[in-house]
């Protein structure tokens, strides 16, 4: 089809006269074989004559070339001149009437900027409830709160509000799912550990009571997925953990040994306590750290406890209808912590104070120093320092594997509850016969960055642990590394004799006698 | 003596003649503006008549001429004569009917009542109309891309090299143009077939 157009075309373009000589001569030769090609350059032709024949030249216009001379003589105005250029001539004067503007005023743009942080607060700041509200802590919340350092978020403690403190002493607060949190009826076990009877469970109960009364104000929340948090609360937990120690010391400190190390089970006085307590609660600041699902920021909130009081009490009145209201308000109450909160710029006068750290599962905040009011404790600095390794050993576990049947496989299942999966342990028959201990610890963000070399093979965050054992038996020195290196050692040995022997030959052909040369053949 | 054969050897200048196109617009840009006068009087048939077979309307022919005239007026003085003068000119005219065309369609997407009239004109011929008149509509109904280039070179005879020059496109695609504008012009004038082809 194409080259069929190609061959018309040359005849269009013959016609025209438009063909080189060469062309013309190749296709002439071939018109004097072709009649198809003969009748279509007559056709062309005749279309051509007949486009030729058809169009009227234009008449003169004899006023053409007056009528382009006065237009010539017409002076475009410069109004109409720049018209095409309005656009850009208005978007520079802007530019330029916004530059003046700022140069004069360059306060006016931190104006704006405050002037949206605080509407931007307030919207967070709106009916902000104690967490008592939501949660309906109990005093086992309470006693997890001074042990373990957590406090639920909602009714159906589905997450937890974690508080703690690295290795540097710098505090921080985790908001996590509850499939990390702690075992259940924890103040159950202690209070029968300590084998407390009714009035000193009744003591113990009053003392989490108290707290529990003074924590409310500590930590806020609304339907706005804000989280306020007081940062005095690490205070009232060191000075909640000094009370419920001393108070178990009391009672007995030998079982309270048995839960806590020696070292901190130290007995307070009733007098230090008191002034503890005081200074705890004289350090309360409005200055609450608000944790948002797009936004961390400290700012000055305050919470009227009386006028809670009185709500309260209010909504008692009315029970029934609020409670519909408090359902849809606060029944599905659950912090969404997205990704914007990991993007925040350092920079910013906001954010630049705390380090956000955000996995799957959790969302960590580290607090500055600064922000955390400063309270003489007096001995209570070492239980502030080392009080996460008081948690940290009641988290690990031990178990001995019993005496077992020579040559029989043995399997062994553990649920931890602090983990979303249990932990299944197969051994085969190699001749186990000792102890087997385990360590699980919970691989959070800061492990992460500190073991970014060790692949595991998957992604991990807090949901992920690390699993440690140590096994002390007879199989321990077959372990496959050490079988390496006696390999790598063997191959050494040998690679040394290889070259002794070499060295062994060597010596061997310059001490043997040389030979004399032979003599020529005689006839 | 060396350089005397060295300049022996240079191409000499070309002498323009005093009415050619170059050297009327040299004179025009030296500030002699009566020349270009003489460029108007020398091309305004030329143009008139490509703008009246482009747009096929006579009263817009002078208009649309004056426009093209006045940018000539306005560029004139950066011309670089690396081109013929009428290349120049033929481009920007066919570049005013593009534009103008543009205009027309761009205002038929406000105007959805068509004008009936000039529509049927062209779908029905008279039966006793002549064979001019009836392949001067054919011509019209021709797409702009074919009819431009076909009346360019058939009625004001220019070369294949000066259309691609005039609507910038290759020479092969004038050539491929011209020859569809024929095979469309015959398909036009097929029940005229007996008359005329």
């Amino acid at each position: 089809m194409k080259s069929f157009y190609n061959k018309y075309e040359r005849l269009s373009a013959y016609i025209d006269n438009e063909l080189s000589d060469d062309e013309i001569k190749k296709l002439e030769d071939e018109l004097k074989f072709s009649k198809e090609l003969q009748e279509k350059l007559d056709e062309l032709k005749r279309i051509k004559m007949l486009t030729i024949s058809s169009v009227k030249s234009i008449e003169e216009n004899p006023f053409f070339e007056t009528r382009l001379a006065a237009a010539l003589r017409i002076k475009t105005p410069w109004y109409k001149k720049i018209r095409k250029y309005s656009p850009v001539i208005g978007i520079v004067a802007a530019s330029v009437l916004l530059m003046f503007i700022l140069k004069y005023n360059p306060q006016i743009i931190d104006r704006v900027v405050e002037q949206q942080k605080s509407n931007l607060a307030a919207f967070y700041k709106e009916n902000l409830k104690p967490l008592l509200f939501t949660a309906n802590l109990s005093n086992e919340d309470i006693f997890n709160f001074a042990v373990y350092h957590q406090l639920p978020l909602d009714e159906q403690k589905k997450q937890c509000l974690q508080f703690g403190s690295d290795k540097n002493g710098k505090q921080f607060f985790e908001i996590k799912t509850a499939s990390l949190a702690q075992n259940e009826n924890n103040l159950e076990k202690f209070e029968r550990e300590l084998n407390l009877n009714t009035e000193q469970k009744y003591q113990m109960d009053s003392i989490l009571s108290a707290y529990k009364k003074d924590l409310a104000s500590q930590v806020l929340v609304n339907d706005k997925n804000t989280v306020a948090i007081n940062p005095n609360i690490w205070n009232y937990n060191k000075a909640l953990t000094a009370d419920l120690i001393s108070f178990a010391a009391k009672v007995s400190k030998r079982k309270l040994q048995n839960i806590f190390p020696p070292e901190f089970t130290h007995e307070y006085s009733e007098a230090d306590l008191n002034r503890i307590v005081h200074a705890v609660r004289a350090a309360n600041t409005n200055k609450y750290i608000f944790l948002t699902p797009d936004s961390i920021f400290s700012d000055q909130y305050e919470f009227n406890q009386q006028e809670f009081a009185k709500e309260m009490q209010q909504w008692s009145k009315e029970v029934q209808k609020n409670m519909q209201e408090f359902e849809k308000q606060f029944g599905n109450f659950r912090v969404h912590f997205g990704d914007n909160l990991a993007k925040l710029k350092k920079d910013s006068s906001w954010e630049r104070d705390f380090n956000v750290v955000i996995d799957s599962n959790t969302c960590r905040v580290h607090i500055p120093e600064i922000v955390i009011p400063q309270i003489d404790l007096p001995d209570m600095q070492d239980l502030g320092s080392n009080i996460d390794s008081i948690t940290r050993h009641l988290r690990d576990f031990y178990f001995e594997i019993p005496q077992r049947q020579k040559g029989k496989n043995f399997s062994y299942k553990y649920f931890y509850n602090d983990s979303s999966k249990g932990l299944n342990f197969n051994f085969k028959a190699f001749g186990f016969d000792s102890t087997f201990t385990a360590k699980n610890h919970k691989l959070d963000s800061l492990m992460r960055k500190k073991l970014k070399n060790f692949n595991y093979g998957f992604n991990p965050d807090s949901l992920a642990s690390i699993f440690k054992y140590f096994m002390q038996d007879s199989t321990n020195g077959l372990r496959q590394n050490d079988l390496r290196e006696q390999l790598q050692q063997f191959k050494k040995q040998m690679e040394q004799f290889q070259k002794e022997m070499d060295q062994m030959q060597k010596e061997l052909r310059k001490s043997a006698p040389k030979a004399e040369p032979k003599k020529p053949f005689e006839i | 003596m060396k350089n005397k054969k060295k300049n022996e050897k240079l191409p000499l200048p070309q002498i323009l003649n005093l009415d050619d196109d170059f050297s009327l617009i040299k004179r025009f840009i030296e500030g002699d503006e009566s020349t270009f006068s003489t460029l108007v009087q020398r091309h305004k048939e030329k143009v008139r008549n490509i703008i009246y077979l482009t747009l096929n309307n006579h009263d817009l022919v002078d208009d649309i001429a004056q426009e093209v005239f006045l940018t000539v007026y306005k560029n004139l003085g950066s011309f670089r004569f690396e081109s013929q003068f009428t290349t120049w000119l033929y481009r920007i005219t066919v570049n005013k009917c593009k534009d103008h065309l543009r205009k027309i369609k761009i205002r038929q997407i406000f105007s959805p009542i068509k004008d009936s009239e000039e529509e049927l004109g062209y779908e029905t011929a008279p039966e006793n109309s002549d064979i001019k008149e009836i392949v001067h509509k054919a011509i019209a109904k021709l797409p702009d891309k074919l009819r431009v280039p076909l009346l360019l070179k058939d009625i004001e005879g220019l070369s294949y090299q000066e259309i691609s020059e005039s609507i910038q496109c290759e020479i092969g695609t004038v050539k491929s143009r011209i020859f569809r504008a024929r095979e469309g012009l015959k398909e036009l004038l097929k029940p005229y077939k007996q008359e005329l082809l």
